[in-house]
């Protein structure tokens, strides 16, 4: 199976600090990657880099079998990102925001349609056609998750997204990935989430000062054990 | 891609409470400038219209008289105001609105605004021009400081490259954004002007207004517009939208307050002009050295008469077919003129090189560039009022001119007491003047314009490369 997200020998160097140290990386479609570590520990650094924000100091980033620093643009087509924090357009309602975002990735939806991936990502019908600004955090995420399902990419970035969110929203959003997952979107998702890591991951890694140091897969691994082992890990 | 980011631009601002009531306040100012200003050009052009005619009847009416008198007597031309100018005063408030045209002397032009104003004149006044100059660009700094660095802040930004639009494209997109949003602030109000102007009457239209009006609102778009780049462009190269508002508020500072007295300075201090005192000192000095037309004992009338005396073979002034004393008037009107002209040539050159001063300094400064042109096309800049001097100096010349030559070929020579017909003056065809067309206009401003139109390719070429430059991460 080909490899939708690959990193060779991928590294950064910010200055004098050396933010990724030669990741070697390979994500099949279907496949929930969880990356655990501190912060600075250079997980959106790898993110940035697949996103093409950043251009690598050495080795190489791949989005479906394309070089990201060769393809920027084209490499867009394939993946979706979910940020920590999904601010979006304040004086845009929800169904406004996604029939922009939407349209920017070549999709023009109907209402109807709109409404639909909205509410299929949690998010309240009755709350589409009112203004993000007065959205909470977790709904502002969902209206994200509606914008990352709609474009229908093979590769999802993510980058802490469950981080605020309530126990419930965090929960509902584990199952979106899982279902995304089901349907053959390769998942990348930096996290501090130990249990969600767990619950959704499919393998996860531990990074330190921008090194892959341990990759486990998920189902081999209880959750307190897999936090024994982060920890042992941020602590050597 | 580049439309639904202009529209989403256009909506969102729109839904912006403190932008829309900045904005209404913008547009109520610009009404109110445009009707203020029309009232104003009603006024002025109709107390100037009743004068010049008032003028115009008392010379054509006027008594019988001795024509050397009647060139003393002399006449007013009034300026009047070009159909623009309501939109921009100019220089319009502090050039003369009036010239006193008698015999032996060219006036300056006299009776300004500012002469008749109290002093809360040189606060300035709220013309269209100056809401669509100074503040204009201000609701701009406010509108587009965020363009980029709100997008930074909230992460919207990596979301919106995500999903595959380019830097470039996102800038596009929203300089047309707000391109709609200044539209719909400043449309109104020249259209209202566009309006007053060819719908009520009142104006000497024609299609030299219609091309002055439309060049108007294009040098206008065109500022605004090096602005709204400008802005989104600096908006692209800040991480905080605090230190963007401070650069482009500092931008505004140094281009709409700092080097427009800096470069008047400077003309000035280059290119000094002489008082008034001293000029006419000087015009006093060099016409009396030739022939100052009243006294026959200067050698050049000397010279002058000798000559027509041999010409016609007579021994005595009185014995000469033609009255030495009109022919002698006709030659010191034109020495004087000569020597007025000169030294009027030599201060308008140096008021010249002043302002070319500030036309240069338009090449590092769009506002100084649109200044010029707005005052072009209104018809009430420097070369505007010059033009005028020089037509009511012509008119001058010419009336002076008539009448000393109905002195030599009517009268005989030493009679200063026979008085010409009432109906004589009525052959005087009185003072008209008509605005030079829009192509006169534009071509005094070539240096502006250019000076435009560099902007306008730097911002669109350098400027949006520049944003290829913005931190994404």
């Amino acid at each position: 199976m080909e490899f939708v997200l690959e990193a060779k020998q991928l590294s950064k160097v910010y200055q004098d600090k050396l933010a990724l140290k030669g990741l070697n990386l390979q994500i099949r479609a279907g496949e929930i990657f969880c990356l655990l570590g501190q912060n600075g520990a250079g997980k959106s650094t790898t993110i940035n880099l697949f996103l093409g924000f950043i251009t690598p100091t050495s080795g190489a980033a791949y989005i479906n079998g394309l070089e990201v620093a060769r393809n920027v643009t084209e490499v867009k087509k394939y993946l979706a990102y979910i940020p920590e924090n999904v601010m979006l357009y304040p004086n845009l309602t929800g169904l406004e925001n996604l029939a922009l975002f939407s349209s920017l990735a070549g999709f023009d939806y109907s209402k109807e349609e709109l409404m639909e991936y909205l509410v299929r990502s949690g998010l309240p019908a009755e709350a589409a056609s009112r203004r993000v600004g007065g959205y909470s955090k977790g709904m502002r995420q969902k209206v994200g998750i509606a914008i990352a399902v709609a474009k229908h990419a093979k590769v999802l970035l993510l980058d802490e997204p469950t981080s605020g969110l309530d126990p419930k929203a965090s929960n509902e959003f584990s199952e979106l990935l899982l279902r995304l997952s089901d349907a053959g979107t390769g998942i990348f998702m930096a996290t501090h989430d130990i249990f969600r890591s767990k619950e959704v991951g499919t393998r996860v890694g531990i990074m330190r000062e921008g090194e892959l140091v341990d990759v486990l897969p998920a189902a081999d691994l209880e959750a307190n054990e897999l936090e024994k082992l982060y920890l042992n890990h941020m602590h050597i | 891609m580049v439309k639904s980011i202009a529209k989403k631009e256009f909506v969102s601002t729109l839904r912006d409470s403190r932008f829309v009531a900045l904005s209404v306040i913008v547009l109520l100012l610009l009404l109110a400038a445009t009707i203020v200003g029309l009232h104003s050009y009603k006024t002025l052009q109709a107390e100037r219209d009743t004068a010049q005619e008032t003028v115009n009847d008392q010379f054509v009416s006027a008594a019988d008289r001795h024509p050397h008198r009647m060139a003393h007597y002399g006449s007013y031309a009034f300026r009047p105001k070009s159909s623009i100018s309501f939109l921009d005063f100019g220089m319009d408030s502090y050039t003369g609105a009036s010239v006193y045209m008698e015999a032996h002397r060219q006036n300056s032009a006299n009776f300004s605004q500012a002469q008749q104003s109290s002093s809360l004149i040189r606060f300035g006044e709220m013309t269209v021009a100056f809401v669509l100059q100074m503040l204009i660009p201000l609701l701009i700094i406010f509108l587009c400081f965020g363009a980029f660095t709100q997008e930074k802040e909230t992460g919207t930004l990596k979301i919106l490259l995500s999903q595959g639009i380019s830097l470039r494209q996102m800038a596009w997109a929203k300089i047309a954004g707000y391109s709609k949003v200044v539209a719909l602030v400043v449309a109104p109000a020249l259209a209202l002007a566009s309006l007053l102007l060819f719908g009520r009457g009142g104006f000497e239209l024609g299609g030299d207004v219609v091309i002055r009006l439309l060049l108007f609102m294009l040098f206008y778009l065109v500022y605004f517009f090096i602005f709204i780049v400008l802005s989104v462009v600096v908006s692209a190269l800040h991480q905080r939208s605090s230190t963007a508002l401070v650069t482009l508020l500092g931008i505004w500072i140094l281009f709409c307050v700092i080097t427009p007295k800096a470069a008047a300075n400077l003309g000035a201090n280059l290119y000094t002009t002489p008082t008034k005192a001293q000029m006419e000192a000087d015009v006093h000095e060099e016409v009396a050295k030739g022939i100052d037309g009243h006294n026959s004992q200067d050698e050049r009338a000397e010279a002058l008469k000798q000559e027509l005396l041999e010409k016609y073979n007579v021994e005595t002034l009185e014995e000469l077919p033609v009255n030495f004393d009109g022919i002698l008037m006709a030659l010191g009107e034109e020495q004087s003129s000569h020597v007025f002209q000169e030294h009027f040539d030599e201060l308008t050159g140096t008021f010249e090189k002043q302002n070319s001063i500030s036309e240069y300094v338009g090449l590092l400064n769009p506002y100084l560039a649109v200044r010029h042109l707005s005052m072009g096309m209104a018809g009430s800049d420097f070369s505007h009022f010059i033009h005028f001097q020089k037509m009511a100096e012509q008119y001058r010349y010419n009336q002076s001119q008539k009448l000393n030559h109905i002195q030599a070929t009517q009268l005989k020579y030493g009679d200063k007491e026979t008085r010409l017909s009432s109906e004589t003056w009525k052959d005087f065809t009185p003072f008209t003047y008509e605005t030079p067309p829009a192509g006169w206009a534009l071509g005094n401003h070539l240096l502006s314009l250019g000076a435009m139109l560099l902007w306008l390719v730097l911002v669109s070429t350098v400027g949006i490369r520049l944003i290829d430059k913005t931190k994404v991460a």
